[in-house]
C-alpha cells in the first residue's frame, strides 16, 4: 500500500508541489535584508571584531608582555617583542597583530590575563592596502582609546560568564 | 642492598639511597622542589612526600633512606593529598604573577601546581612580600616568589665554594639574602637561575626579553673559554636569546660559567656583517668581490716565505685546516695558532692536553697548580676540583699569584723559585706529590706565557718523572689551555712548518718587513702595531684589534653560527652547531678561505663542510670521533734551564674573566660585570657617566 | 526601378522594420528578465534583492549591460581565438532567428511559413554548436566537461520535446504555429495534453540548462562551465542568447499549450484585450515558474537527468503519441 501511494505520490510530483508551494509562500513573507551602511543588526556583546589594546584608567597600558596570545594565536598573527621598561616593568616594545593573517578566533582575548588584548565590536575596518592591516601597537593602542566605553560595557556584561 | 617496594614494584637499591632516587630508578617521578642530585638534601619543601606503610605520617622521600622492606606508596591518596596540601601551603604567599614572571613556561611550581594545586585559595589574609635584593647585574630577584627550597644557598656554598647567600630570619620572616648586600662573585652564579625551581631569581639581561617556547634551541659547545662546556643555545629569529648548559657529565655536569652564559649579547655588537677594505687609510664597506680583488692583487705577487697566518683563540677546527692548507700551497710555512705565545710543544700532544680529563680530577689524590688560576680560567673546571675536594682525602698546592680558588689551596709561593723548589724536591709539597697515588699537576698559561715558559715546562716534564705523574691508567700532567681552538691547532698542526715562524717571528719579521702580508683568523690578542708595515687580512666576526690593523676584513661567523668541531682543554672532540645565520654578508670561514683559495688561483682539495672533516680526521686521528677523546702520546718535551725568577710571579693568563676574547669584550653585560663584580667596581666620580 | 523599389527594396526595410521590431523588445524583456530573476529569488530567500540603482533598482540590468560592455574581453592563452569568439555570435544569433517564426498575436509575425515548428526545432538544435565551440574553443577542461554535458543534455531532451510537439501537432493538424493557436480557439491544449504540458515545461528546463538541470555549468563542479573562460561581452552574448533561448521556449510553451495570444475565454471584457498583452502574460506566467523552479529546487546529479530523460520522458511522450493518436482515430476528432 505504501509502496503504492510512494509511487502515486512521486507521479503526481506532489513533493515538488510542495516545495514550490513552500517558496511561494515565502516569496510574500517580510524581508529580513538590512540596509546595511543605514541600518545595522543587532551585535552580540562576544562579537569579536577589532582588536584593540587597552589601557587602565589611569593611563597606563594594560599589555605585560607575557605573550600568551602571541602562543595560542594559531594564526601566529601576533609579534611581540618586550624588555624591561625604564621603571623596571615588563612592557611591550613591539606588539604587531597581522588582521590579515587573523582568524578572529578570539583565544587572543581569553588567554589575556589583564584583558589588555580584546577584540571589539568594531568590525569596519577595511582598508585600501594589505599593508595598512598590519597593526602595531600604537594603533591598538589607538583602537582601544576609540573603543574603550563600549568594550568594557562588553567585559560587564560578560564578566558573569568568564 | 635494601630491597623496597614503589607503588608495587620492587627495587635493589644501594644502602644510603633514598626512596626518592630508588623511585626515580624504576622511573616514578615524585616532585620536588628543593631536591637536587647534586646538591646536599635539604628536605624543606615537603613537596616529596610519600606515604610508606608502618609509618605514622607521610614522609619526605628525598631524605629518607630506603630500607629492607618498606612499601613506598607515591600515588596513595593520603601522599596526594599531603602534596596537594603542600603545594597549598608554598602558594598562600606566593604572587599570581606567573605572566610577568620570566619562569613563566618553565617553572616547576607552575607545572606542579597543575598537577596539585587547587583552582582558588583559600587564604584570605595579607600575602608576604619581600624585599628585592642586589645579586648583581647578572641575576633579577623578585624574593616574594621564593619558595625557600635553598638551592641557591646550597649551590653557591657547596658548588661554587662562595658562601655568600643565606636564609636569614624564621617562620613567615624568613628570606633568602646576601648577607652584606652586594654582587654575588661567583663565576658560575647564573646557575642559580636554573636552579631556582620558581622565578625567584631569574637571568636578568635575559629579564622580559623571551618565552620559553618561542626559542628555537640548538645544542651546541660552548667556546668561551677551553673547557667546552655543553651549552644550548636558544634563538629566537635570529638573534641568541640566551645559553643554557646541557648535561655533560664528563665535562661540565650542569654547570656553565657566567661569561658562557651572558657574553651572548656581545654576538649582537661590534660585528663585522660586511667585508670592508682600507681605501686612504680608512675602513670602508665593500663587496666580497672587491676584498677579493685586492687580496688577489696583494698575495698574487707574495712568495710564500712573505706570508704568514695566525690563528686566534675562538677559530673552529676546520677554518685553521683550511688555512693552513691555503698557507701550505701558497708556500708558506709561517703560521701559528699561540697567539700568546705560549710555549707549548706541538710535537708532544700530551704535552699540551689536561690529560687526567676533567672527570679524571675526581679519581685525583693530590694536586699542584702552577701559573693558573682556575677558578677565573675554567670556573666549571674549578668546581670539579672543589666537588673532588669535597670528599676529602686530596692536596691542593697553589704556585702563583695567591687567589680564592673556592677551595682551600695551599699557597706555597707565587715565583719561579718555589717550582723549582718542588720540582728539585726541596719543597715538602714534593713528598706530598710523590706519595700520592693518583697525583695531578696543572700548568696554567700564566706559567707557559712567560719567556722562560718552555723551561717550566721543561721543570713539570722532570717532575712528572720524578713523582710520577704519568703510571698505568693515570696520567696527572695537565696543561690548563685558555683557548678554545688551541689544543685543535696544535693538533692539526696550525704552528711553525720548515723554517717557519711563530707568533713573535711573525711579528718581528712583519715589523722588519720581511713578511708582506699576515693573515689573522680571528687573532687579536696580538701587538697589532707590528703590523703596520704588513698587508693584513683580518677573517672574524668582531671588530676588535684585529680588524682595526687590517687591510682587508673578510666577515665570519662566530661559533654559534656555524658548524665547527673544537678540541677542548682535554682533546675532546666537539662540535659546534649553528643556531643562527651569521649577519648581514658573513659566511661561514671554511667558506670564506675555500673562496679566497679559488681566487687565488690554488683552490683547496674539498667543496663541502663533510669532505673537509674528512680530509681533516685522515690528517688526525683527534677529529675521528666527536665527543672522544684520543689519549695524547707522552713523550720528551720543555727545555731544560733555569728558570728565570726576574720575570715575576706567576699570574694567571686571565685578568678579567669577564673579558677575555672579542665576543666577551663586546658585551655589555660582561662591562656590566667587569665593573660590578669581583673588586673591579670602583668608587664612582663626580665625572662618571 | 520602380520594380526594384516594390519588389525588392521595400519588402527588404519592411523586414529590417519588422526584425527591429521584435529585437528590441526582445533584449529589453531579456534584460529585465534578469532583473525579474533577482528580485524573484531574493522574495523567495526573504531578500529584497537589487534595489539601489535607479528606483527599485530599475536600472541595474543596465548597470550590468555597460558593466560587461566596458570590460576588457580576454582571450585565453591556450585558446583558439577565432572559435572561441565565433562562439557566442552563434549562441546569440541562434537565440535570436528562432524568432522569425513566433506569432506573439494574430498575424505578428515576421515569417508565417507553413514548417514553422521544423524551423524552430532545427534552430534549438544548432544551439548546441555555439556551447560546444565555446567548450572546445577555450581550451580548459571546466569549459569542456561543460560543454559535452550540455550538448547530451540538450540532445536527450529534444527528444522528448520532439514526441510532444508530435502530439499538439496531431491535435492541431498543421506544422505552422499561428495554426496551432488558432486550432486552440475551444480549448487549450494544455488541459487536454496536460502531462504533455508538464513534461514540456520541465523538458525546456534542461533544454535551456535551467536549474534544477544547469548542470553544463554547475559552478560548485565545473566552475562556469563552458562559459568559464569567458569574460565581458562574450559572456554578455552567451547570457543574453541564454536568456533570450528561455523566452523562446516560453513563447513555444505558451504557443503550443497555453493557447498563444487567445484570451482565456472569449467574451466581452477579455476580448477588448490585444492579443498581444494575453501572449506576453503568458509568457511570463512560464518564465515565473522557471524562476521558481531556480528558487525551489537543488541541482540534479547528471546521471539522474540522463535517467530522466531516456527512461521515464521519453517512453512517456512516446506513449501520449500513440494515446493520441488512438484517441483521434476512435474518436473522430482528427482535424480535417
Amino acid at each position: 500500500m505504501s509502496s503504492i501511494s510512494r509511487s502515486l505520490r512521486g507521479f503526481l510530483l506532489l513533493e515538488l508541489l510542495s516545495g514550490f508551494a513552500l517558496t511561494l509562500k515565502y516569496m510574500f513573507r517580510p524581508k529580513v535584508t538590512l540596509n546595511y551602511p543605514y541600518e545595522k543588526g543587532p551585535l552580540s556583546t562576544r562579537f569579536r571584531g577589532e582588536h584593540a589594546l587597552r589601557r587602565y584608567a589611569n593611563g597606563e597600558e594594560r599589555c605585560i608582555a607575557c605573550k600568551l596570545c602571541e602562543a595560542i594565536c594559531p594564526a601566529q598573527a601576533i609579534t611581540i617583542e618586550a624588555e624591561p621598561r625604564d621603571d623596571g616593568s615588563r612592557r611591550t616594545t613591539r606588539y604587531d597583530l597581522d588582521m590579515n593573517k587573523c582568524i578572529y578566533c578570539g583565544l587572543c582575548q581569553e588567554a589575556c590575563p589583564v584583558d589588555a588584548i580584546v577584540e571589539g565590536p568594531n568590525f569596519e575596518y577595511a582598508t585600501e592596502r594589505r599593508a595598512e592591516l598590519i597593526y602595531n601597537k600604537q594603533k591598538l593602542l589607538d583602537n582601544g582609546e576609540r573603543w574603550e566605553t563600549e568594550i568594557a560595557m562588553r567585559l560587564e556584561k560578560e564578566a558573569p560568564y568568564r | 642492598m635494601p630491597k623496597l617496594t614503589i607503588d608495587g614494584l620492587e627495587v635493589d637499591v644501594p644502602a644510603g639511597t633514598s626512596v626518592l632516587q630508588a623511585a626515580e630508578q624504576l622511573g616514578i617521578e615524585i616532585p620536588r622542589f628543593c631536591y637536587h642530585d647534586r646538591l646536599p638534601v635539604a628536605a624543606n619543601c615537603r613537596m616529596c612526600l610519600v606515604e610508606i606503610e608502618k609509618m605514622p605520617k607521610p614522609v619526605a622521600s628525598c631524605a629518607m633512606p630506603a630500607g629492607e622492606g618498606m612499601v613506598v606508596k607515591t600515588q596513595s591518596p593520603a601522599a596526594l593529598q599531603a602534596r596537594k596540601d603542600v603545594m597549598e601551603l608554598l602558594l598562600i604567599n606566593h604572587p599570581l604573577d606567573c605572566p610577568i614572571c620570566d619562569q613563566g613556561g618553565e617553572c616547576d611550581l607552575q607545572d606542579q601546581a597543575v598537577a596539585y594545586g587547587k583552582d582558588r585559595g583559600r587564604y584570605t589574609e595579607e600575602k608576604r612580600a619581600v624585599v628585592e635584593k642586589d645579586m648583581g647585574p647578572l641575576i633579577k630577584t623578585a624574593m616574594t616568589r621564593c619558595i625557600h627550597c635553598t638551592r641557591c644557598v646550597r649551590f653557591l656554598t657547596e658548588i661554587a665554594g662562595v658562601p655568600e647567600l643565606g636564609m636569614v630570619n624564621r617562620g613567615e620572616h624568613a628570606e633568602i639574602t646576601t648577607y652584606v648586600g652586594k654582587a654575588l662573585t661567583s663565576e658560575l652564579s647564573g646557575n642559580l637561575v636554573d636552579l631556582c625551581p620558581v622565578g625567584a631569581l631569574t637571568s636578568a639581561p635575559y629579564a622580559y626579553t623571551a618565552r620559553p617556547w618561542e626559542l628555537k634551541k640548538t645544542e651546541s659547545i660552548d667556546v668561551l673559554d677551553a673547557v667546552g662546556c655543553a651549552i644550548r643555545i636558544d634563538a629566537r629569529g635570529n638573534q641568541v636569546m640566551r645559553v643554557l648548559p646541557r648535561l655533560n657529565e664528563d665535562v661540565n655536569e650542569e654547570w656553565l660559567g657566567d661569561k658562557s652564559r651572558h657574553a651572548i649579547d656581545g654576538l649582537a655588537k661590534r660585528r663585522l656583517d660586511t667585508p670592508f677594505v682600507r681605501r686612504n687609510g680608512r675602513l670602508e664597506e665593500a663587496s666580497w668581490n672587491e676584498a677579493f680583488a685586492v687580496i688577489q692583487d696583494k698575495l698574487g705577487g707574495l712568495p710564500g716565505s712573505a706570508v704568514a697566518a695566525i690563528a686566534g683563540d675562538l677559530a673552529d677546527a676546520e677554518s685553521m685546516f683550511a688555512l693552513k692548507l691555503l698557507m701550505d700551497s701558497l708556500g708558506s710555512p709561517h703560521r701559528d695558532c699561540r697567539q700568546d705565545g705560549a710555549a707549548l710543544d706541538p710535537a708532544v700532544s700530551a704535552s699540551y692536553r689536561f690529560n687526567t680529563t676533567i672527570a679524571g680530577i675526581e679519581q685525583a689524590d693530590a694536586l699542584l697548580i702552577v701559573g693558573s688560576n682556575p677558578r677565573i680560567e675554567a670556573p666549571v673546571l674549578n668546581a670539579r676540583i672543589r666537588k673532588r675536594f669535597l670528599k676529602g682525602g686530596f692536596a691542593v698546592a697553589h704556585i702563583g699569584v695567591a687567589a680564592d680558588l673556592t677551595y682551600p689551596a695551599q699557597h706555597l709561593g707565587d715565583g719561579v723559585d718555589t717550582f723549582q723548589a718542588v720540582v728539585d724536591g726541596a719543597h715538602p709539597f714534593f713528598e706530598v706529590l710523590k706519595a700520592a697515588e693518583r697525583p695531578m699537576i696543572v700548568l696554567g698559561m700564566g706559567a707557559l706565557c712567560r719567556d722562560d715558559g718552555a723551561r717550566i715546562l721543561g721543570a713539570a716534564r722532570y717532575l712528572a718523572d720524578k713523582v710520577g705523574l704519568v703510571k698505568d691508567g693515570w696520567n696527572g700532567f695537565n696543561v690548563l689551555q685558555t683557548a678554545a681552538a688551541r689544543v685543535a691547532g696544535l693538533d692539526l698542526g696550525f704552528v711553525p712548518g720548515q723554517g717557519g715562524l711563530d707568533t713573535r717571528g711573525i711579528l718581528a719579521a712583519a715589523r722588519a718587513g720581511d713578511i708582506g702580508a699576515v693573515w689573522l683568523l680571528g687573532a687579536d690578542q696580538i701587538e697589532t702595531n707590528s703590523l703596520d708595515q704588513a698587508f693584513v687580512v683580518y677573517q672574524g666576526h668582531h671588530g676588535d684589534v684585529g680588524a682595526q690593523v687590517a687591510d682587508v676584513v673578510l666577515p665570519g661567523a662566530a661559533y654559534t653560527e656555524k658548524s665547527g668541531t673544537y678540541l677542548n682543554t682535554e682533546g675532546r672532540a666537539q662540535r659546534a652547531a649553528r643556531a643562527v645565520f651569521p649577519p648581514g654578508e658573513a659566511r661561514e670561514d671554511w667558506k670564506i678561505l675555500r673562496a679566497v683559495s679559488e681566487v687565488l688561483g690554488k683552490p683547496l682539495p674539498f667543496d663541502s663542510l663533510e669532505a673537509l672533516r674528512a680530509l681533516m680526521a685522515e690528517g688526525c686521528a683527534s677529529f675521528a670521533g666527536i665527543d672522544k677523546v684520543v689519549p695524547g702520546v707522552w713523550g720528551d718535551f720543555g727545555e731544560n734551564g733555569a728558570l728565570n725568577p726576574a720575570l715575576g710571579p706567576l699570574g694567571s693568563a686571565v685578568s678579567n674573566y669577564y673579558m677575555t676574547d672579542p665576543i666577551s669584550r663586546a658585551s655589555p653585560t660582561m662591562a656590566r660585570c667587569t665593573l660590578e663584580i669581583g673588586g673591579n667596581a670602583k668608587a664612582r666620580t663626580g665625572t662618571d657617566g | 526601378m520602380a520594380d526594384l523599389w516594390t519588389n525588392f527594396l521595400w519588402p527588404l526595410i519592411l523586414i529590417l522594420i519588422k526584425i527591429m521590431a521584435f529585437v528590441l523588445p526582445l533584449l529589453m524583456a531579456v534584460a529585465y528578465l534578469t532583473y525579474a530573476e533577482r528580485k524573484v529569488i531574493a522574495a523567495m530567500h526573504l531578500r529584497k534583492g537589487p534595489n539601489v540603482v535607479g528606483p527599485f533598482g530599475l536600472l541595474q540590468p543596465m548597470a550590468d549591460g555597460l558593466k560587461l560592455f566596458i570590460k576588457e574581453t580576454v582571450v585565453p592563452t591556450g585558446a583558439n581565438p577565432l572559435v572561441f569568439l565565433l562562439a557566442p555570435v552563434v549562441t546569440f544569433v541562434l537565440a535570436l532567428v528562432g524568432w522569425a517564426v513566433i506569432p506573439v498575436a494574430d498575424g505578428w509575425v515576421i515569417a508565417d511559413i507553413n514548417v514553422g515548428i521544423l524551423y524552430l526545432f532545427a534552430v534549438s538544435s544548432l544551439g548546441i554548436y555555439g556551447i560546444i565551440m565555446a567548450g572546445w574553443a577555450s581550451n580548459s577542461k571546466y569549459s569542456f566537461l561543460g560543454a559535452l554535458r550540455s550538448a547530451a543534455q540538450m540532445v536527450s531532451y529534444e527528444v522528448s520535446i520532439g514526441f510532444v510537439i508530435i502530439s499538439v501537432l496531431m491535435s492541431a493538424g498543421s506544422l505552422n504555429l499561428s495554426n496551432i493557436v488558432r486550432a486552440q480557439s475551444g480549448l487549450w491544449y494544455f488541459i487536454p495534453h496536460f502531462p504533455m504540458f508538464v513534461l514540456f515545461l520541465i523538458s525546456a528546463l534542461a533544454e535551456t540548462n535551467r536549474t534544477p538541470f544547469d548542470l553544463p555549468e554547475a559552478e560548485s563542479e565545473l566552475v562556469g562551465g563552458y562559459n568559464t573562460e569567458y569574460s565581458a561581452m562574450t559572456f554578455a552574448m552567451f547570457f543574453l542568447g541564454e536568456y533570450a533561448n528561455m523566452i523562446l521556449m516560453s513563447s513555444l510553451c505558451t504557443i503550443l499549450f497555453l493557447g498563444g495570444w487567445l484570451p482565456p475565454v472569449a467574451v466581452a471584457p477579455f476580448t477588448w484585450v490585444p492579443g498581444i498583452v494575453w501572449f506576453a502574460l503568458k509568457v511570463a506566467a512560464v518564465l515565473f515558474f522557471y524562476l521558481w523552479a531556480r528558487a525551489t529546487l537543488p541541482r540534479y546529479r547528471y546521471d539522474q537527468l540522463m535517467r530522466l530523460g531516456w527512461k521515464i520522458f521519453l517512453p512517456l511522450s512516446l506513449g501520449w503519441v500513440v494515446v493520441t493518436a488512438v484517441a483521434l482515430h476512435l474518436f473522430g476528432w482528427l482535424p480535417k
